[in-house]
C-alpha cells in the first residue's frame, strides 16, 4: 500500500507520530535534530564557560571537573556530528525536498522511511539516557578510542560507554535504511522528462551523500559491534593483551569518519548552490563539472582516512601516500567552489536571509578548506594534530555546513514547509549574530593551536607554557563570542514559531524559482500535487535570453 | 613562526612547512575572498538589475576554472614535497643515537627512564621519574614509547613532535634538543578524565648541569627490587 | 486522486510542540543531574573510582573513603598534590591518584574533605585469612597511636583503620615497607614514620594477621 492510497480520515497518531508521509517525517527529523542541536549546544556552552573561567560555577549548569568535562565535549562532538547534521542535512532535507524536487507524491518506500525514524528516534532515547546512568556519560572523547573506551576500568563509565556505541550503532541502521530509500527514490521516481542532468543538484548531492554514506558505514558498523563486544563480552578485539589492536578500530572509525565528512558537506552544497542561483538568478555554472566534482570528493574521500592518524603509530610510510591523496581531493573540493564563485558572476543578487547564510557558507567554509591543508601536510600534522588548530580547522568546515548551509536550506524552503513566509529583519538579525561571532570564536583557537594548545584539556593552569595570561584572554575572547552566538539564536527560534502559525501566507512560489516543489501548494498536502507535473527543462533556467520572465519552470510547457 | 620557541633541531623545519603551507594558501585564499567580494559589490541586484545568462559550458567560460585548477594542482605539488621531506625527517629517518630514553605512559601520568651516568639502559644505575624528564642539550635522544593502559601521545610543542603511545607496542623515535630550557610535555590523546592534568616536565639542561643532575638526581625515593625468592603480582 | 487540501497544517505541527516542551525538559535534566552544591559536583570526580557510595573499588584498588576523617583526607590529598605521594613510579595506583588531587584547590579540599568525612561509611568485608591472635601480638606497635580500637588520634596524625578495606591496608603496609610511600621525611613526616612501623611485620602472613585482627576489634 503506497501513501497515496491513504483516502481514509486518519488518527492523530497515524498522521502525525507513525506517518508514512515524507514530509512530516522530514519535519520530525527537523525539529528533532534541532532539539538535538540545542542540546549540543548547551554543551558547548558549559565546557567553553569551564575553558574561559576553569573552576567557576558555570551559570545554567554548575561546576565542571575533568570528568564531566570529557563528558561534554565528547557528547557534544557526537550529538553534533550524528544527532544534528546528519538527520538535519541528509534525512530532513533529503526527506522533504527529494520527491517534491522530482514531482511525485511520495518515497518509494514510504515504511522503511518511517522505521528510519523511528530507529533514529530510538538512537536519540538511548543517547540521552546514556546521562543519567550510574557514573555518568561516555567521556572518552567523539571516536572513542579503544582501549579507553572497552575497559570500564579505564574510562569509569562503565553504562554511558556502553549506551553510547550503542546509540551510535542504531543511528547508522536509521541512516542506512533512509539512504536505500533516497538512492531509490531519486532513480526510480522523477517526473515524466526529468533526465538525469535535469535534476536539482541539491538532490545529485544528497543522493551521492547517501552512496557515500552507505559504502563507508559497513566498516563502522563492524567496528561498533566488536566494540560492544569487547564492552560487554571482554571478547579483546581491540585489547593488545588478548592479540587484539587498538590501532583497528581507529581504521575502522575513521574509514567511515572521513566519507562522513563529505556526506554532511555534500547536501550543504547542494543547498548553497539551488540559493544561490534563485538570488542571482543566474544558471548554475558547469552543473557537470559540478556533478563530476562532487562524485570525485566522494570516490577520493575513501582513500584519505589515515591522515587523522598520521602520529597514531602507523607505519610512517603510510603517511605519505595519505598526504598526497589528501592533497588531491583539495583539487574538486577547490574546483567546486570556483565553480561556484563564478556562479555569481554576471547576476543579479538580491541580498535576503537564505542568500546571506548561503553566501557566508562560500566565504567561511574557503577558510576550513584552506587550513585543512595544513593539516594534511604530513609534516605540519606533526606539530598540529590533536591542537586547537584542528578544533578551528574542522568548526570552519562543520559550522557553515551544519549550521550556516542549514540555516540557509531552511529560510529558502520554510515558505514551502509551513505555507508562511518567516520574518526577514528577525532573519537577518539572526544572520549576523550567528556568523559574525562564529568568526571570533574560532579565530582566536586557530592561534592557540599554532601555540601548541592540545584540544580535550579541561584546564590550562597545569601547563605553565599555556597558562599566560594572553592566552587566556583568548579563551575568554571564544567563549563570550559563543556566547552571544548561542543567544542570537533565540530570534531564530521566535521567527519559527511565530511564522509557523502567524507569518504571511506564502504563494506556491514566493522566490520565482524554476524547481518542481514550487509547484505544489504551500504546504503541499499528503501526495504534493494536484496533478504529477512534468518536466521539460533542467532546473537553473534563469535569466534565459529572449523571455520576459527571469525565470523558466521546469514544468512549464514549451511553446 | 615565533609564537612558541624552537627546541628541537627538526622545529625549524615544520615551521618552515606551515610558512610555506601558509604562503600558498594565503594566495588563494585572498583571491578567491576578493573575487567573491568584489562579485556581491559588482552584481548587486541595484547595479545589474538583469542577470546573464550563461551556462559554463563553453570552453571560453570554462577556462577561467581550468587555470585555477592547475594552479592548484601545482601548489598541491610544492606542498607535498615539502610535507612528506619533514615527515621523512622527523618520523623515517633515525640519526644515531648518543643516548635513548624510555616514556611509558600511564592513566595519568608520564614515567620517564633515562640511562643514567652509564647510558645504557635497563642497568641498575637507571634513573625513573614520573612528569620530569631531563635530557642534555645537543645529543640526538631516541625514545622507546609504550603506554600501560590506554593510549596516550608524547607531545612536546616546542619540539614540534607528538607521537601515539600504543599498548603493547614500543616505538621507537628521536629527537635532538638544541636549547635549554624548562618546558611542558603534554599528554594529546585521550586518555580517561586524568587527561586534562597529563603535565610533565621537560628541563633540557646543559652538559655541565646535565652531569651534575646525573650524579645526585635529588630523587626522595630509591625504586624496590624485588627480592628473587619471592615472587608477588 | 490523492487529494488532501483539507488537511490542517496546523494540527500537524503540534509535534514540533511537544519538541520544544521536551528540549525545556531537557535544559533541566543536566541542571538536576550534574549541578547542585560545588562540593557534591566536585565529589562525582571521586564517585568515578572510589564507587558511588565512596566503598572503594578492588577492580582498580581504590580504598573506602567514606567517612574517613576530614583532616586525614586533607593531609592525604596535600601529600599527593605536593608529590610526597603518587610521586613514586612503582606506585601504580597512588600515581593515578595525584593529577585527581591537582583538580582541586586549597578550599575545594577542605570541603571534599569535609564532604567525606560524613558520608555513611562502608564497613568492608574481610577477605584475607589470617590469626587474629597472632595479630593482636602484632598490633601491639600499631595501638600505640591508632588506639585499642583502630579508631585512630588526630592528635598523632594516625587515621582510623577499621573502614579501609584489609587488602588496601596491606598494599600501603607494603609500600610502606618498600619505601613506596612515605619515602619524603619533610613533606611526608607520618608517612615516613610508617615506614619504620611497617619494618615489623616480616612476612604477609603477618599483615594478614594484623588486618584481620584489626577488623576484629573495630
Amino acid at each position: 500500500m503506497s501513501a497515496d492510497s491513504h483516502h481514509h480520515e486518519q488518527s492523530f497518531w497515524q498522521k502525525y507520530v507513525f506517518s508514512v508521509d515524507h514530509k512530516v517525517i522530514a519535519l520530525q527529523y527537523l525539529f528533532t535534530g534541532l532539539f538535538m542541536g540545542a542540546i549540543g549546544g548547551f554543551l558547548v556552552y558549559a565546557f567553553r564557560m569551564q575553558l574561559a573561567f576553569p573552576g567557576s560555577e558555570i551559570p545554567f549548569y554548575g561546576l565542571v571537573n575533568s570528568a564531566s568535562y570529557n563528558s561534554l565535549v565528547t557528547n557534544h562532538g557526537t550529538i553534533m556530528i550524528f544527532w544534528f547534521a546528519m538527520p538535519v542535512l541528509i534525512a530532513a532535507f533529503g526527506n522533504f525536498l527529494i520527491p517534491l524536487m522530482i514531482g511525485c507524491d511520495d518515497m518509494v518506500f514510504p515504511r522503511l522511511n518511517r522505521t528510519s525514524y523511528q530507529v533514529f528516534l530510538l538512537s536519540v532515547v538511548v543517547l540521552i539516557a546514556s546521562f543519567f546512568v550510574p557514573q555518568g556519560a561516555f567521556g572518552g572523547a567523539w571516536t572513542a578510542y579503544p582501549p579507553l573506551s572497552t575497559t570500564p576500568t579505564y574510562s569509569l563509565t562503565p553504562w554511558g560507554a556502553i549506551l553510547w556505541i550503542t546509540a551510535v550503532t542504531l543511528e547508522l541502521i536509521a541512516f542506512l535504511l533512509g539512504g536505500i530509500n533516497f538512492i531509490t527514490t531519486l532513480m526510480n521516481s522523477r517526473a515524466k522528462g526529468m533526465k538525469m542532468m535535469d535534476i536539482p543538484i541539491v538532490l545529485w548531492f544528497i543522493v551521492i551523500a547517501s552512496v557515500l554514506f552507505m559504502a563507508s558505514v559497513g566498516p563502522l558498523v563492524a567496528g561498533a559491534i566488536m566494540m560492544i563486544f569487547d564492552q560487554t563480552l571482554h571478547v579483546g578485539f581491540f585489547d593488545p593483551a588478548r592479540g587484539g589492536d587498538p590501532i583497528l578500530w581507529q581504521h575502522l572509525f575513521w574509514f567511515f569518519g572521513h566519507p562522513e565528512v563529505y556526506v554532511v558537506l555534500l547536501p550543504a552544497m547542494g543547498i548553497v548552490a539551488d540559493v544561490m542561483c534563485v538570488f542571482a538568478r543566474k544558471k548554475l555554472f558547469a552543473y557537470k563539472t559540478v556533478l563530476y566534482t562532487a562524485i570525485a570528493t566522494g570516490v577520493l574521500s575513501f582513500f584519505v582516512w589515515a591522515h587523522h592518524q598520521f602520529v597514531a603509530g602507523i607505519d610512517p610510510r603510510m603517511a605519505n601516500v595519505f598526504t598526497v591523496t589528501t592533497l588531491l581531493i583539495s583539487i574538486p573540493v577547490a574546483e567546486a567552489l570556483f565553480v561556484y564563485i563564478a556562479t555569481l558572476y554576471g547576476g543579479s543578487i538580491t541580498f535576503s536571509t537564505p542568500m546571506l547564510f548561503a553566501l557566508a557558507f562560500l566565504v567561511e567554509f574557503l577558510i576550513g578548506g584552506v587550513t585543512g591543508i595544513f593539516l594534511g601536510a604530513s609534516g605540519a600534522d606533526i606539530f598540529l594534530h590533536d591542537t586547537y588548530f584542528v578544533i578551528a580547522h574542522f568548526h570552519y568546515t562543520f559550522v557553515p555546513i551544519a549550521i550556516i548551509a542549514t540555516f540557509a536550506g531552511i529560510y529558502y524552503w520554510f515558505p514551502k514547509m509551513f505555507g508562511r513566509m518567516y520574518n526577514e529583519k528577525l532573519g537577518k538579525i539572526h544572520f549576523w549574530g550567528t556568523v559574525l561571532p562564529f568568526n571570533t570564536i574560532f579565530i582566536p583557537l586557530f592561534y592557540l593551536g599554532m601555540a601548541g594548545q592540545h584540544r580535550r584539556i579541561f584546564d590550562f593552569s597545569n601547563f605553565p607554557g599555556l597558562a599566560s595570561d594572553g592566552y587566556q584572554t583568548l579563551r575568554i575572547i571564544a567563549t563570550v563570542s559563543l556566547v552571544i552566538m548561542i543567544l542570537f539564536q533565540i530570534p531564530f527560534v521566535i521567527n519559527l514559531f511565530y511564522s509557523i502559525f502567524y507569518g504571511p501566507k506564502a504563494e506556491r512560489n514566493p522566490w520565482n524559482a524554476n524547481t518542481l516543489e514550487w509547484v505544489a501548494p504551500s504546504p503541499p498536502p499528503h501526495g504534493n500535487f494536484e496533478e504529477l507535473p512534468e518536466c521539460y527543462r533542467g532546473p537553473y533556467e534563469y535569466s534565459v535570453e529572449g523571455r520576459e520572465l527571469d525565470y523558466w519552470p521546469q514544468n512549464e510547457k514549451p511553446v | 613562526m615565533g609564537i612558541i620557541e624552537q627546541a628541537s633541531s627538526y622545529a625549524a623545519q615544520i615551521d618552515n612547512l606551515i610558512l610555506i603551507v601558509g604562503a600558498f594558501v594565503m594566495f588563494w585564499f585572498v583571491l578567491a575572498q576578493g573575487i567573491i567580494f568584489y562579485f556581491l559589490f559588482r552584481y548587486r541586484k541595484k547595479r545589474q538589475p538583469k542577470a546573464e545568462y550563461i551556462t559554463g559550458e563553453k570552453h571560453s567560460e570554462t577556462k577561467f576554472i581550468h587555470w585555477a585548477h592547475w594552479g592548484v594542482i601545482a601548489c598541491d605539488l610544492v606542498i607535498i614535497f615539502f610535507a612528506i621531506k619533514a615527515w621523512y625527517h622527523v618520523k623515517q629517518e633515525l640519526p644515531t643515537a648518543d643516548t635513548t630514553i624510555k616514556i611509558v605512559g600511564q592513566q595519568w601520568a608520564w614515567e620517564f627512564t633515562h640511562p643514567g651516568p652509564d647510558n645504557i639502559l635497563d642497568t641498575e644505575d637507571d634513573i625513573v621519574t614520573i612528569d620530569e624528564l631531563h635530557i642534555e642539550v645537543g645529543k640526538v635522544h631516541h625514545y622507546k614509547l609504550s603506554s600501560k593502559d590506554v593510549l596516550h601521545d608524547f607531545s612536546v610543542p616546542v619540539f614540534r613532535l607528538k607521537q601515539d603511545a600504543v599498548p603493547g607496542r614500543v616505538i621507537t623515535g628521536w629527537f635532538k634538543p638544541i636549547k635549554t630550557g624548562e618546558f611542558d610535555i603534554q599528554c594529546a590523546e585521550m586518555c580517561g578524565i586524568g587527561h586534562g592534568i597529563m603535565a610533565a616536565k621537560l628541563y633540557i639542561n646543559s652538559k655541565e648541569d646535565h652531569a651534575k643532575w646525573l650524579e645526585s638526581p635529588n630523587l626522595k625515593y630509591t625504586l624496590y627490587q624485588e627480592p628473587k625468592e619471592e615472587v608477588e603480582q | 486522486m490523492r487529494l488532501h487540501m483539507s488537511m490542517d497544517w496546523r494540527v500537524r505541527l503540534r509535534v514540533p510542540f511537544y519538541l520544544l516542551w521536551l528540549s525545556v525538559v531537557g535544559f533541566c535534566f543536566p541542571q538536576t543531574t550534574f549541578a547542585g552544591s560545588r562540593i557534591k559536583a566536585q565529589y562525582q570526580l571521586c564517585k568515578k573510582c572510589h564507587g558511588l557510595n565512596g566503598e572503594g573499588r578492588y577492580d582498580i584498588k581504590t580504598p573506602a573513603i567514606a567517612g574517613l576523617p576530614a583532616w586525614y583526607v586533607v593531609a592525604q590529598l596535600k601529600k599527593f598534590r605536593n608529590g610526597a605521594r603518587g610521586k613514586h613510579p612503582q606506585d601504580i595506583n597512588g600515581v593515578r591518584m595525584r593529577p585527581m588531587s591537582r583538580t582541586l584547590n586549597a578550599k575545594d579540599i577542605a570541603g571534599v574533605a569535609e564532604y567525606v568525612s560524613k558520608l555513611k561509611p562502608t564497613k568492608p568485608v574481610s577477605t584475607v585469612k589470617g590469626n587474629i591472635a597472632k595479630g593482636e601480638l602484632a598490633y601491639a606497635v600499631c595501638k600505640a597511636c591508632h588506639g585499642a580500637n583502630a579508631e585512630g588520634n588526630q592528635v598523632l596524625n594516625a587515621p582510623p583503620l577499621g573502614m579501609m578495606n584489609d587488602w588496601y591496608l596491606i598494599s600501603q603496609l607494603k609500600n610502606f615497607q618498600r619505601g613506596i610511600r612515605g619515602f619524603d621525611p619533610v613533606l611526608d613526616p607520618t608517612g615516613a614514620s610508617m615506614v619504620g612501623m611497617a619494618q615489623t611485620l616480616k612476612t604477609e602472613q603477618a599483615m594478614k594477621d594484623v588486618v584481620n585482627y584489626i577488623f576484629s576489634i573495630r
